[in-house]
Formats: structure tokens, sequence, C-alpha cells
């Protein structure tokens, strides 16, 4: 019987998948929460990509979990334009979200 | 009430109960405990984006009110009405190449939500989010069905479609498609 992947190990593959397939997306952050080592805490994602549109704020949508990806996750995609909005103004992210604990991804060359 | 007042009621009306179905939808859709089969939460994503379609095509097109009110199509038509009007085409000058692709796969997307609606397209896709629907003799329940259609909802061109649902709904009063 296989092991359970780790919620950062299937982080990981999530954001590998996202930039493997969506060539406009320029970098993620991965928001980590006070209470991340909880299964129930989703993965929270903010990609920036080029290619979508923009809401003028953060929207999050939440995704329950699924058999390849077996932690609930919340994915907000934002604009360029957007992203540097919210690095002036945290105040424009979803409650609880922070960048000062946020990793950044970007695509591997 | 006259007729242009009627029309703008309706269509603020209908932006207004789809904006409630957009809220259950996002919470439903968030829900980790307690949990509900997906076609709840694509009940109300199906609701909601038909009336904020609906509450355009009523408010910015000379279409009849009523036909309108009555019928459950006209999401997809709205994507593409939404991509060409002057704001969003502003947005994107000189991005030619990424609009095209987001309205296409946002139409393409908006079919597969349409089509939860279970009088749209009963015979040949009997699939949708609400009632019991018969396929190769088999009787085929909503709270157990996957819906393989709306998997791309996960995936990038769903998201951006998420987005501009929620861009619909946000700039309802400023944006308009005609």
């Amino acid at each position: 019987m296989s092991e359970m992947p780790t919620k950062d190990q299937v982080a990981q593959e999530l954001i590998d998948a996202h930039f493997d397939v969506e060539p406009h997306l320029v970098e993620i952050w991965r928001i980590v929460g006070d209470n991340e080592a909880s299964p129930t805490e989703p993965i929270k994602l903010i990609e920036v990509n080029v290619a979508t549109v923009a809401t003028g704020s953060v929207t999050p949508f939440a995704f329950a979990p699924t058999q390849e990806v077996p932690f609930p996750t919340v994915v907000a995609e934002v604009t360029p334009d957007e992203f540097d909005a919210v690095r002036r103004d945290p105040k424009r992210l979803p409650n609880g979200w922070r960048l000062s604990n946020a990793r950044q991804f970007k695509r591997s060359a | 009430m006259n007729e242009a007042d009627r029309r703008q009621a309706f269509a603020d009306a209908f932006a207004a109960q789809g904006r409630s179905d957009w809220r259950v939808y996002q919470y439903l859709a968030s829900l980790q405990a307690p949990s509900f089969p997906s076609c709840h939460a694509l009940h109300y994503l199906q609701m909601a984006t038909e009336k904020i379609a609906k509450a355009y095509r009523i408010r910015d097109t000379a279409a009849d009110v009523d036909d309108l009110a009555r019928h459950h199509t006209g999401f997809e038509e709205f994507v593409n009405a939404f991509f060409r009007s002057p704001k969003i085409r502003g947005e994107y000058a000189g991005k030619d190449a990424a609009l095209r692709t987001l309205q296409t796969n946002a139409a393409a997307l908006a079919r597969q939500i349409e089509k939860l609606a279970p009088a749209k397209d009963r015979l040949a896709s009997p699939e949708n989010a609400e009632y019991p629907w018969e396929r190769d003799e088999r009787v085929c329940r909503p709270c157990e069905y996957g819906y393989p259609n709306l998997s791309l909802l996960k995936a990038h061109s769903g998201r951006a479609t998420m987005n501009m649902i929620a861009r619909a709904f946000s700039d309802y009063e400023t944006l308009r498609i005609a």
C-alpha cells in the first residue's frame, strides 16, 4: 500500500503541473498559514497570470479534496498588476492570508 | 411602470438574485465538513450564471424581456458578449491571442455549465445538476455523478472563467455588453 503524500509534496506537484500546462503563468505564491500542519487547512495558492481576467481583487476559489489532490485547495488567480496592488496593500488579501510567510515559486528554466 | 423601467428592474433583480446564488455556490464549493455531492454546488453555479447572463442581456440588448426571463439558456452568448465588450477589449489591447484563448475556453466551459440545467438539451445530454436522468438503460442520480465535463473548472481555464464570472457580478453596474 502506498503512503499518503505529504501536503508539501502535493502542493509542489500541483504547482509543477500548473506551470507545465499554463504558459502565461508568471509565478505562484503558496500562502503558509498558522494552522498549516492540519490536514484540513487548505493548500493556498496565488497564481500570477498575464492571461486571466482581472477581478480588481484577490478572488479565491476553493476545491474539495480529490483522489489526485487529497487536500482541500484554494486558488486565486490574479494579473501581475493586481499582484503589485496586493504587495502595496496586503489588506487586499483574503482573511488570514499573509505574503510575509508565503513561498514564491517561479517557472524552472 | 413604463417598459424601460420594467426592463431595468428585471435586469437588476436578476443580478441581485444571481449574486446571491453565486455566494451560495462559493460557500458550498468551499465546504469540507460537512461536504455535499458536487451537484449541489454546480446547481447554484448554473443558476448564478444563468441569472447574471439574463441581467446583462435584459439591460443591454433589445431582446424581449419576457423571452429572456423564461428561457434557461444564454450564458454562452453572454460570455462571448462579455469578451467583446469595449471595456474588456480595452484591457486586452495588444494581447489579442490571450483574449481569444480566454474567450474560447470560457465559452466551452459555459456550454457545459448551461447543460447543468435540466431543461437544456435533455435528449442529447440529459446529465444535469438537479433531476435523475436515463442513460444507456440506467437511471442516474445527480448526487452520485462525477460531472467529468466540468473537471476543467479546476484547470487554469476554469479559474479564468471563474474570475470572469466574479468580474461580471462585481462590475454589473459599470460594464456594458452592448
